[in-house]
C-alpha cells in the first residue's frame, strides 16, 4: 500500500491556515469518523465549549418580544441544522488549495460559482488510491460539519475518488456490451489448444515477474518447449496499442501454434491496457489460439472475455500448455495399448476358432496323431540332443583335464630332474666301472698267472727243448719222424735253433 | 505401407488409423501383426521426437527478427 508521502505532492505546511488571518487551526484528534461527537469537540480550542442548550427559536419573532441570541448560540443552532441536514452527501467539484497538515488533508472543492471547504482525516486517507492535486475533478462523499470559531461549514470527507474512475468503469461496461454483441466473446468461436503445442508465442514485459513465472513452469515440466517472446509495455499510455501489435506479430511467426498474453497483478488502472478495444480485436483475429493470463484470480479484463482460454495467472497459462503436451503423450501411449489389446483379442478369437474346428469328429484324430508324432519327434530329438550333449560334455571334460595336466606339466623341471639323476647315475656308474675294472684286472692277472703256470713253454726254462719239423708245424715226438739229414727246428727257453739231423738212435728211453 | 515416417503429424495420423483398423478386426492375422509392428514403430518415433528437441527461448524484435533470449531469462533454474 502506498504511503501518504507517495500519494501526495502537495506542500507540507506547519500551518494549514497560513493564508488565513485568523488563529491557526488546532490539530483535530484522529478519532474514528463514526464517532460524531468527538471531532467536533476536538475542533474547539483549549477548553471544550459546553453544549449550550439553544432556546427553541423556530417561531417568528413578534416585534414586541424579540429574542436576541449570542453569536455562539446561533452558531450552534446553525451547526445542528447543517449537521443533521447533510449527514451523507456526494459532492463533485474541482480540487484546489490542497495541503497536508499533520497527516490530514485540507482542500477546497469548487465549481464556477461556489466553493466548499473540505478536509479528510489521516485515517480515511489510507484508502485513497490516487494523488489529490489542484485542478483534479473529484467526487467526494462525506458530511457537513461546522467549525464554530471561524463560523465555517466544511465537508468532512470519508471517500474521495477522481471523477475519471467512474468514467473508466462506465467505458468498461460499454465496450464489453458492444464487443459481446458483435460476437467477440462467443464460445463457439473459441479454439481448442493444439494437441501438441510446440512453439509458444508470449506477449509480456521482459522485466516483470510474469515471464519468469512462465519460464519456471515450463522449465520444470516441458523442458524442450520453444518460446518466442515479443516484449511489450503492459501498462501506461499507449500500452494497449503495443500489446495489440505484439499479439499480431508473434501469432504470425511461422510455427507458433499458441500465444500467451501475460501480465502480473495490479490495480484496475494498471491493467487497463487489456481492456482496450485494439487488444480485444487483435486477440479475436489471431490465427492461433490465445491464452490470457492477466493479473490475479479476481481481475477480469476484456482480453479475458475474448481469449480462447482464460488463465487466472501467468503461471496458470503456462500450466495449460504443459497439460496439453502431457495429454498428447498419454494419447500416444493409449493408442499403442489399444492396438496391443486389439491384437491380443484377435489372436484369442482365432485360437478359439481353431479349437472349435478341431473338436469336430473328422478332424478329431488328426491333432492327436500329430501330437503323438510330434511327441515322438520331440523325444527323439531330445534323446539325440542329450547324447550328443553328453559326449560333447565328456570330451570337453577330458580336454579340460588334459589341458590342466599340460599346464601343470613343467617340462623344464622334469628335464632338470632327469639331468640330476643322470649326473648322479653317471657318477655311480663311473665308480662301478672302476671297481669292475679293478676286479677284472685282478682276475686277469690271476688268470694270467695261472696261465703262465700252465704254459708248457715255461718248462723250457728248466732246460727242456721242443723239437719241431722243418716248418714248425708239428712238434716232434719220435725219432722215427725224422731221418738223418732232415732239417728240424728246436725251441729253447729263450730262442730257437735250426738244425740238421746227423744221426738217429732209437729206443733209448 | 512404406517404411519411412515423414513427420510427427503423419506419424500420429497413421497410428490412429492403425488403431482403428485393429479394433475393427477385419484384417487377416498376418496383416494384423504387421499393423501392430508398424504401430510400435510409429509410437517409438513419436516419443523420440518429443524428447529430442532442445529448449529454445527467442525474442521477436520490432523489425521482425528472431534473436536468442538473454541468459538472464533462463537463469532462474540455476538459482
Amino acid at each position: 500500500m502506498a504511503t501518504q508521502s507517495d500519494l501526495f505532492d502537495v506542500p507540507f505546511e506547519d500551518d494549514p491556515e497560513a493564508a488565513d488571518a485568523t488563529a491557526p487551526l488546532i490539530e483535530p484528534a484522529p478519532a474514528p469518523a463514526m464517532d460524531v461527537a468527538a471531532p467536533i469537540a476536538a475542533q474547539v480550542p483549549v477548553a471544550p465549549a459546553p453544549r449550550v442548550a439553544a432556546p427553541a427559536a423556530s417561531t417568528p419573532i413578534a416585534p414586541a418580544t424579540r429574542q436576541v441570541l449570542s453569536v455562539t448560540a446561533i452558531t450552534v443552532q446553525i451547526r445542528d441544522l447543517l449537521e443533521t441536514g447533510f449527514v451523507e452527501v456526494w459532492v463533485e467539484g474541482e480540487l484546489s488549495n490542497c495541503r497536508l497538515w499533520n497527516g490530514h488533508l485540507y482542500f477546497t472543492l469548487k465549481d464556477d460559482r461556489s466553493q466548499l471547504r473540505g478536509f479528510m482525516f489521516k485515517s480515511a486517507l489510507r484508502y485513497l488510491r490516487f494523488k489529490p492535486a489542484d485542478g483534479l475533478r473529484v467526487v467526494a462523499r462525506g458530511r457537513v460539519t461546522v467549525y464554530e470559531p471561524r463560523g465555517e461549514y466544511q465537508l468532512q470527507c470519508e471517500h474521495l475518488e477522481p471523477q475519471g474512475l467512474g468514467a473508466l468503469q462506465l467505458a468498461f461496461e460499454q465496450l464489453k456490451k458492444r464487443l459481446q454483441s458483435e460476437g467477440l466473446f462467443s464460445v463457439e468461436r473459441k479454439r481448442p489448444l493444439p494437441s501438441l503445442p510446440r512453439k509458444i508465442g508470449i506477449v509480456t514485459s521482459l522485466d516483470g515477474a510474469a515471464i519468469r513465472d512462465i519460464i519456471k513452469v515450463l522449465a520444470r515440466r516441458y523442458r524442450n518447449a520453444h518460446l518466442v517472446i515479443r516484449p511489450s509495455r503492459v501498462q501506461g499510455e499507449g500500452a494497449g496499442a503495443e500489446v495489440a501489435q505484439a499479439i499480431r506479430a508473434v501469432s504470425r511467426v511461422p510455427g507458433v501454434d499458441v500465444v500467451i498474453v501475460a501480465r502480473g497483478g495490479g490495480s484496475i488502472e494498471d491493467l487497463w491496457a487489456f481492456n482496450e478495444e485494439s487488444v480485444a480485436r487483435a486477440i479475436f483475429h489471431a490465427p492461433v489460439p490465445v491464452i490470457s493470463g492477466v493479473g490475479h484470480e479476481s481481475d477480469v479484463t476484456i482480453a479475458d472475455f475474448v481469449a480462447d482460454l482464460r488463465a487466472p495467472t501467468p503461471s496458470a497459462a503456462a500450466e495449460m500448455v504443459v497439460t496439453a503436451k502431457d495429454e498428447f503423450c498419454h494419447r500416444i501411449d493409449r493408442l499403442a495399448d489399444r492396438a496391443r489389446s486389439a491384437l491380443r483379442m484377435r489372436l484369442q478369437r482365432d485360437s478359439r476358432q481353431v479349437h472349435a474346428l478341431s473338436g469336430r469328429s473328422a478332424l478329431a484324430g488328426v491333432p492327436g496323431r500329430i501330437a503323438m508324432r510330434s511327441r515322438d519327434t520331440a523325444e527323439l530329438r531330445h534323446v539325440l540332443t542329450r547324447s550328443v550333449r553328453a559326449r560333447t560334455l565328456a570330451a570337453s571334460r577330458r580336454l579340460a583335464t588334459l589341458q590342466r595336466q599340460l599346464d601343470t606339466f613343467d617340462l623344464g623341471r622334469r628335464l632338470a630332474a632327469i639331468r640330476t639323476r643322470l649326473v648322479s647315475a653317471d657318477g655311480r656308474l663311473d665308480a662301478a666301472v672302476a671297481r669292475r675294472r679293478h676286479r677284472a684286472d685282478l682276475q686277469w692277472r690271476g688268470q694270467v698267472a695261472r696261465l703262465e703256470a700252465m704254459n708248457p713253454l715255461a718248462v723250457l726254462g728248466r732246460g727242456y727243448a721242443v723239437a719241431w719239423n722243418a716248418d714248425r708245424t708239428v712238434a716232434l715226438r719220435r725219432a722215427a719222424e725224422v731221418a738223418p739229414g732232415d732239417r728240424i727246428r728246436v725251441t729253447l727257453a729263450d730262442g730257437e735253433l735250426g738244425c740238421d739231423v746227423r744221426s738217429r738212435t732209437e729206443g733209448v728211453n | 505401407m512404406d517404411g519411412s515416417i515423414k513427420d510427427f503429424e503423419a506419424a500420429i495420423a497413421e497410428l490412429e488409423t492403425i488403431e482403428k483398423k485393429l479394433e475393427e478386426g477385419d484384417a487377416s492375422l498376418e496383416q494384423s501383426l504387421a499393423l501392430y509392428e508398424r504401430g510400435v514403430q510409429l509410437s517409438r518415433f513419436c516419443h523420440a521426437r518429443l524428447e529430442e528437441a532442445e529448449r529454445r527461448i527467442e525474442i521477436l524484435t520490432d523489425r521482425g527478427d528472431l534473436r536468442p533470449a538473454p541468459a538472464t531469462l533462463s537463469d532462474d533454474e540455476r538459482r
